[in-house]
Formats: structure tokens, sequence, C-alpha cells
């Protein structure tokens, strides 16, 4: 969420930090900044806030809250300034239905003037890059952006009949805000009227009783819509707002009433002056909760020495309301606390009781206030210890399987592939995949046999004798998933499951009747691949060139003293003109004389090479060597 | 050897060393163990078709979206057999998100989990175990940073970062095991404690070797097994 510092500075007594400063305390203490930007003489920071913080802190208090907290600064409670209009009795009706919102406040403010917003409501919406579209709808999105409680306001002079909160009948239709048409469904909660739908709950307002220049009376809605209704209807219908996104992160139903004060507040400082009394419909108030926690118990789940003291100077900067008693002088008043309290501190000296923040759900469980204590104390004073455990680890036979599997067929030159897991056919199918291919691999074949041709292509590149392949990974048929073996003998891909070829080839025999002796002395070393690890003597991966290669052999017969001069030549215009360093490929003594012949590979990464162009290059080649006595080109 | 083995291999084997089993797991997985077991609520946006794999004709099947599903079968396992904590798990193996693919982001790659559990297993652990880790994979003078995070089945939840070079680097993601996934296995959360955490290897591969596009892993290229 875009969090304008000058907005959270309006909410803090003492100056802030600087941007900089502040944006670190955030990063170690708090969420992820994404983005730091200046607009005009305000700083914006691009927060992503905490999934479990997403209750609280989309939005400009819940963040200046925390930052009030951690840097023991005094948050200044808007409550008391919002002017509290004077209101007159309201024939408004409110039918919510059972479970289709938890919360519904709603007011009538009449004789209200459609204007384009003060000044300072235009400003903070664009520092947080909102376009302002008139006072009325601009209010709503200041209460949303700055307490968090997304809040809207119909025409009243458009709705016929009453207000009801319900879930729409299949088929019904509507138009949104932005003239989408949407054609609803029985999972999908409205607001209606007697004619129609007014608004997709916590989505989309409709157009139906859109405000407008020409209203005069409004009805605004400040309600607590079901995360799980909202998150499949804006999901469903493919329209993703910032309400929807408060909504289906949970809020409490206690913000309404804190909204509808501010939204109030906001309309009289418009100078309206016509409001009438609130209609609330709430049937079940949130509880009251509180969570037990010790300094003990925070201190052996981070493996830290923080003191009581320290605990209660973070529980005071945020204005935790808490209790500091003894447990056992507790339980002697009531054996209830006994539940509260738990096994894990009846023997302490001294808990915490702390009750929760209304709006702070991501607060439970004592392990939470761990999390609250912890990142605020800094994870940077957690000092780094190697634990030594009295636990003997076994080896894990399936893992053992597949590095002997392996090993086996490294030691025979063999070299190991990955290829795709979902595949066009197979017996399992995903739902709903991003790409065209649903099927999960019913074999490794299809792939390893691809993988195959794709790199005979390339074998003089690799500098490889012949391609020998593998590949280790698990199939899926209707009856269960496998790890399979898969490589290829020749041009013939063999297939089997990882148990069987552990069996088929556990003895020295049956290895070397299939795949012949290791040679290890002389491995099919690939120059191609050799020659990345040269860069900067580190290895680093360097993406190949997608343009075709040229290969050019050259046969000579060499004394030691011109072969060695041969070398130097050849090295020389090999890293002048290849891609890879020339590999020697066949040499045969003849009395004192040897024949010597060497691979050169031509590759540009920045077209395809011609032969006329990879010829002008050999003749220099050519050149050097008829200057060097001693070598006969054959 | 494919690079993602190799790197895998390097991080398991510097992990066995610390004292680590490695542990395997399957790659379709019922939403149980990759969701339920783990403290993800039942709305959960991991939970959504967009994200994750469902299998088609296998209602509650999924491709798992991480090697977590090895720990709390390992822990279950642990359990029904008669043994308790303390133990240290690794889970190396490939996991599957739904998503569109680019040059950072694969609907199949590879992560390397890890648990650690006993009665006082506590953060400073985790942070040693992970210094030690990182100066053993990426050299002695890697240091490592905590910033605060959240995943259901931990609590607290911490991101961690490696300096590379002069810049910091985003590399996993970890915390203290959540009662709730201890409790599922039928661990005593109020006797045992410990840590988890999960990286990607693919990610590894771009980091300590400057790979471009992860997505050449599964090519079956051999120009990619450079190293």
């Amino acid at each position: 969420m875009k969090i304008s510092y000058n907005w959270l500075q309006s909410y803090i007594q003492e100056p802030l930090p600087s941007f900089a400063q502040l944006e670190e305390k955030i990063i170690f203490h708090m969420f992820e900044v994404e983005e730091v930007e200046h607009v005009g003489a305000d700083i914006v920071f691009d927060i992503k806030t905490l999934p479990d913080r997403n209750h609280d802190c989309l939005s400009h208090q819940g963040v200046a809250k925390e930052i009030a907290g951690l840097l023991g600064c005094t948050f200044k409670d808007p409550t008391e300034f919002y002017k509290i209009p004077e209101s007159s009795p309201t024939k408004l009706v409110i039918d919510m239905h059972p479970d289709t919102a938890r919360r519904y406040m709603s007011r009538i403010v009449r004789t209200v003037t459609v204007a384009p917003s003060p000044t300072w409501v235009q400003d903070h919406l664009k520092s947080i890059g909102q376009r302002s579209i008139n006072n009325i709808v601009d209010a709503t999105n200041i209460v949303m952006y700055d307490c968090g409680q997304p809040c809207h306001a119909f025409d009243l002079d458009k709705i016929v009949g009453n207000i009801t909160i319900r879930h729409a009948v299949a088929g019904e239709a509507m138009t949104t805000l932005d003239n989408k048409d949407v054609v609803l469904t029985e999972s999908d909660i409205v607001v209606a009227d007697d004619e129609g739908v007014l608004a997709l709950a916590g989505v989309k307002g409709g157009k139906k009783a859109e405000v407008d220049t020409n209203t005069k009376n409004i009805v605004v809605e400040v309600a607590n819509f079901y995360p799980n209704f909202v998150r499949k209807t804006r999901s469903r219908v493919g329209i993703f707002t910032d309400s929807a996104k408060r909504f289906e992160n949970d809020l409490s139903p206690e913000l309404c009433a804190f909204a509808m004060r501010e939204l109030s507040g906001l309309f009289v400082e418009y100078g309206f002056t016509d409001f009438e009394d609130i209609v609330d419909i709430y049937p079940h108030k949130q509880e009251k909760r509180e969570v037990v926690f010790s300094t003990g118990f925070i201190n052996k789940k981070l493996g830290t020495n923080i003191s009581d003291d320290e605990v209660e100077t973070i529980l005071k900067n945020y204005g935790y309301v808490y209790e500091k008693v003894s447990p056992k002088s507790l339980l002697e008043k009531s054996s209830d606390l006994l539940a509260l309290l738990g096994q894990t501190f009846s023997n302490s000296d001294f808990v915490y009781i702390l009750t929760v923040p209304e709006l702070r759900f991501d607060i439970a469980i004592p392990e939470d206030m761990v999390d609250e204590i912890g990142r605020v104390y800094g994870y940077d004073k957690v000092v780094p210890v190697v634990p030594q455990l009295d636990f003997v680890p076994q080896k894990n036979p399936v893992y053992e399987s597949m590095k002997n599997a392996r090993d086996i067929l490294l030691a025979r030159e063999y070299k190991e592939v990955m290829t795709y897991g979902f595949a066009d056919k197979g017996e399992v199918r995903v739902l709903n995949s991003a790409s065209n291919k649903t099927a999960l691999r019913a074999n490794l074949t299809d792939g390893v046999k691809r993988a195959y041709e794709l790199n005979k292509g390339n074998v003089a590149l690799l500098g490889l004798n012949e391609i020998k392949i593998f590949e280790i990974g698990t199939v899926f048929t209707k009856e269960k998933e496998e790890i399979h073996i898969c490589f290829n003998l020749k041009k013939e891909i063999k297939e089997m499951s990882l148990e069987e070829f552990n069996t088929m080839f556990s003895s020295e025999e049956s290895i070397l009747q299939v795949f012949g002796s290791p040679r290890f002395a002389r491995p099919d070393h690939s120059e191609y691949l050799s020659s990345f690890e040269k860069i900067e003597g580190v290895k680093k991966f360097k993406m190949w060139s997608v343009y075709p290669f040229i290969v050019r052999d050259i046969a000579f017969w060499a004394d030691e003293k011109s072969y060695e001069a041969f070398i130097a030549v050849g090295d020389s215009f090999a890293s002048k003109y290849c891609v890879v360093p020339m590999k020697m490929f066949d040499s045969f003594s003849k009395e004192d004389k040897t024949s010597y012949a060497f691979r050169f590979i031509f590759q540009s990464f920045e077209k395809t090479l011609t032969d006329a162009e990879v010829e002008v290059w050999w003749q220099e080649l050519l050149a050097d060597i008829a200057h060097i006595s001693g070598i006969t080109v054959r | 050897m494919h690079p993602l083995t190799q790197i895998t291999n390097e991080i398991v084997e510097i992990f066995a060393d610390l004292g680590f089993q490695v542990v395997l797991g399957p790659e379709l997985e019922s939403e149980e163990y990759n969701f339920d077991r783990l403290n993800f609520p039942k709305d959960h946006p991991a939970r959504d078709m967009q994200d994750t794999f469902f299998i088609k004709d296998r209602p509650g099947y999924v491709l798992r979206t991480h090697t977590s599903n090895v720990q709390t079968r390992f822990m279950e396992a642990l359990v029904q057999s008669g043994g308790k904590p303390p133990f240290a798990i690794i889970a190396p193996g490939k996991v599957f998100r739904n998503e569109a693919t680019d040059a950072t982001h694969e609907m199949q790659f590879h992560q390397v989990e890890g648990l650690m559990i006993g009665e006082q297993v506590n953060m400073s652990h985790l942070k040693g175990v992970l210094l030690d880790f990182f100066k053993k994979f990426l050299g002695p003078d890697s240091e490592i940073r905590l910033r605060p995070s959240f995943f259901p089945f931990v609590e607290p939840g911490v991101e961690v970062d490696v300096r590379v070079g002069d810049r910091w680097i985003e590399v996993l993601g970890a915390g203290m095991v959540h009662p709730h996934v201890l409790e599922a296995a039928g661990i005593d959360s109020k006797k045992y404690q410990g840590f988890a955490f999960g990286m990607g290897a693919d990610r590894f591969l771009v980091m300590k070797y400057g790979v471009t596009d992860i997505r050449l892993s599964y090519q079956g290229d051999l120009r990619f097994n450079q190293f």
C-alpha cells in the first residue's frame, strides 16, 4: 500500500526521522518497502504489509500506530477531533439477511452539495496516486486510506424502498460504476433496493444509485462484509478494488463505528448540517480477547535475554493495555484463569495478560507476542548459536539409491538432464493450468528422447564423441507416482523404475555388460562445458549462442617443436574466432613424426555465420601455419 | 551432473554435516499434508486454483507447493512409530506453482527445506545454522540478516537476506514452527519447539552461478551443464 510521509507525520506528535531512516526502521521491524517515491513535497513509501497485518495496516493510521510504537513516539488519536454532527430521527430501514454481513452501519445526510474536494483532500489522494472525483466520493476514499475501512455513498433519491443486504438471485444483473455489466450468482452478496442491485457488496458500487453532480441527499454505507464472500465474488467477476482487498483480508467490525465517526466529521467540515441518526445492524458483537505470555517464554523461543523492563517499554510504546500479575496469586482468586494461563505459565513468576486491540486479529496465542516483541526488539540482537542435538541421522534409502544410480551413469560418461514434469499426454491431469500442458508425465522417455535429439545436433560444439544422457524423475500413473530413471544406449532410450535399475545393476558384471567399463583415465570431457569454468577463474554461467555453428578440422604431420608452435598459433586463433578452445580429436605416430587432427568451432552471438566468412578466417590460420617449419598439412 | 542436482547436493551435504537427516516425500500430495497440517486456513489465497495445481478428478489433491509436506509426514510417522524429538531433517525436492513462466518464474522448481525440533531449539539456533550454512556455501565472509515476515506455518516468521559482495539478497523464508503444526503431527507444542526454513535451489543457481533464465534448467540441453 502507498503510504505518505506527510500523512503519517500528521498522526505523530514528534518529528519523524528522515525518510531513509524511517525506511530502514520499517524494513527491519515491520514490513518490506518495495519503493520510495517523491511526489511533490511528499515522500511516498510503497509498503508490502505482511498478510497477517492486512487487518489493521492497510491504512495510514494503522502504519502510523506501528511507527509510533516502534519509535516510542506519541500517536495522535484523531477521534476527539472529529466533529460530531447533530442528528435527527431517521426513517431509514436496513434489512440485513442473516449471514450476509457482520455489520451494516448507515446514515442519511440531506441537502449536500456535490463539488470538487477541498485542496487538502485532493492533495492527500494525489500523493498516494488516487484520482479526485468529487467531495463525497473523495471523503469515502480518504476514510478508507486513513483508517482502513471501505465506505460507500449512494444517491438517496435514486433508491426505491428499503435497503436490503442479501444473496443475489442467480442471473440477476447489475451495471457497476465503471459501466461493467455483471451477471450475478447466488454466492454473491449484494446491497439492493426494492428494484434491483445498488452495489456488489464490498467489491464495487453500482450505477443505479451513483452520486453525481445533481445529487441532493445521500445515504452512506460503512459495513463489514465477510472475507470469503468478497474474495469469491471479486475473483469471479474480475473486479479487484481497494475495498475488496481490505474486506478479503478480514477487517474488525469494530472499525465501522470509528469510520462512521470520521466520515461524518469530514461532512461536517464540508459544511453539511442535515444529518439523520445512524442505523447500526450488528448482531454479534466482536468479543474481547486476551492473551497471556511471559518474558521467559519470549526468551525461550528467541534464545535471547530480554528483560521485563524491555518488554514493558515495548508494550507501553505500543499503547497496549495489559496487566502484570503473579499466576499464583491469580489462581488463588479464581481457578477459571487456569485455562487462560495454560501449563506453560502457571509456574512463571510474572505473566502479562494483554488485552488484544480490536483490530489485531493477528494476535491470538502467546507465540504471536514473541513475534510482536521480537521484531521490535530486533532480530539483529539474536546471537547465532550452532546447536548440539542429541539426534543420529539415518540415511534415506531413496536418496541414496538416486545417488547410487547417478554415480553409476556419471562414471560411464553419462550426463544428467532434467525435462518438464508436464506433458501433452498422461494419465493424471491438473485443473486450470497457466500453460497448455495439463498432463503430468507418465514416462521420462518422451522428454529424454527430445533431449537426445537436441543434444545430438550439438555434439561437435559440446566436443563430445557421442551423446549419453540420463534423467531421474517422478512419473505419474492413475495408481501411483514413482521415481524412474531413463537413459540412452546409442539411439535406444531405456526407462525403468529407480528400484529396478538398482536391482539390475547391483553387480559390477551387470554394469559392465550394459555400459562397458568406466573410463576414468580418459573421460569424454567436453571442452565446451569446461571452457566456462575459466571465466575470471570462477564458475559463472554463460548463455550460449542461439545461432548455428560451423565446424572446421585440420590434420597435419609435426615434430615436437613444430607441434608446440602450432599450439600457440591455434590457441590464439581459436580465442579470436572460435566459440570454444580448439580440440585435438585424433593423433597417431609414425616413425619420428606424429599426425594430429584438431577441430575448430565457429559461432557468432550476433548472427548466423556464412561459410564465406569462416573461409576468410580459415585462410588466415593456414597462412600462419605455413610459417611454422616442420608442419605438413595433410 | 545437472547443475540443479549439483547445487541441491551441495546444500544437502552441508546440512547433513550439521546433523540433518535427508527425508523425501511425494510430489502429488493431499491438501491435508500440503496445507491443513501446516496451519493454512481453509480460505488461504495459496489454495486458489490460480496459484496451485489441483488434480483433475481427484478432489483434495494438489501438486505440492513446497516440500513442507515432508515435514508434516516425517513428524506424523515419527510419533506413530513411538519416536519423539529431538530431530533435524532436510527435505530436497521438486515443487510446483501454477503461474505464467518467465526468466525468474517456472511452474516447477526445486526447494530444500529444513526442520529442527527439540526442547530448547530457538531462533538463535536458526540463525546459527543458517549462518554456518552460508559461510560454507557462499564463503567464510558471508553474513546474514533477518527481517520480520509471515508464513502460516511459523510464528514468528522471518525473511533471511545474505550479503553477496556489497549487496543484500533475499534468499529464504524461515521461522519458529507454529504450535498448530506440531500439534497437528501429534507433538506436544508445550514441551517441544524448533525452527523451519525453506530455500529455492533454482534461485541459488541464479545467485551463485549467474544463471540468467531459470527455465533453461528443464530443457534437457547439455549446454546448460556448465559447472
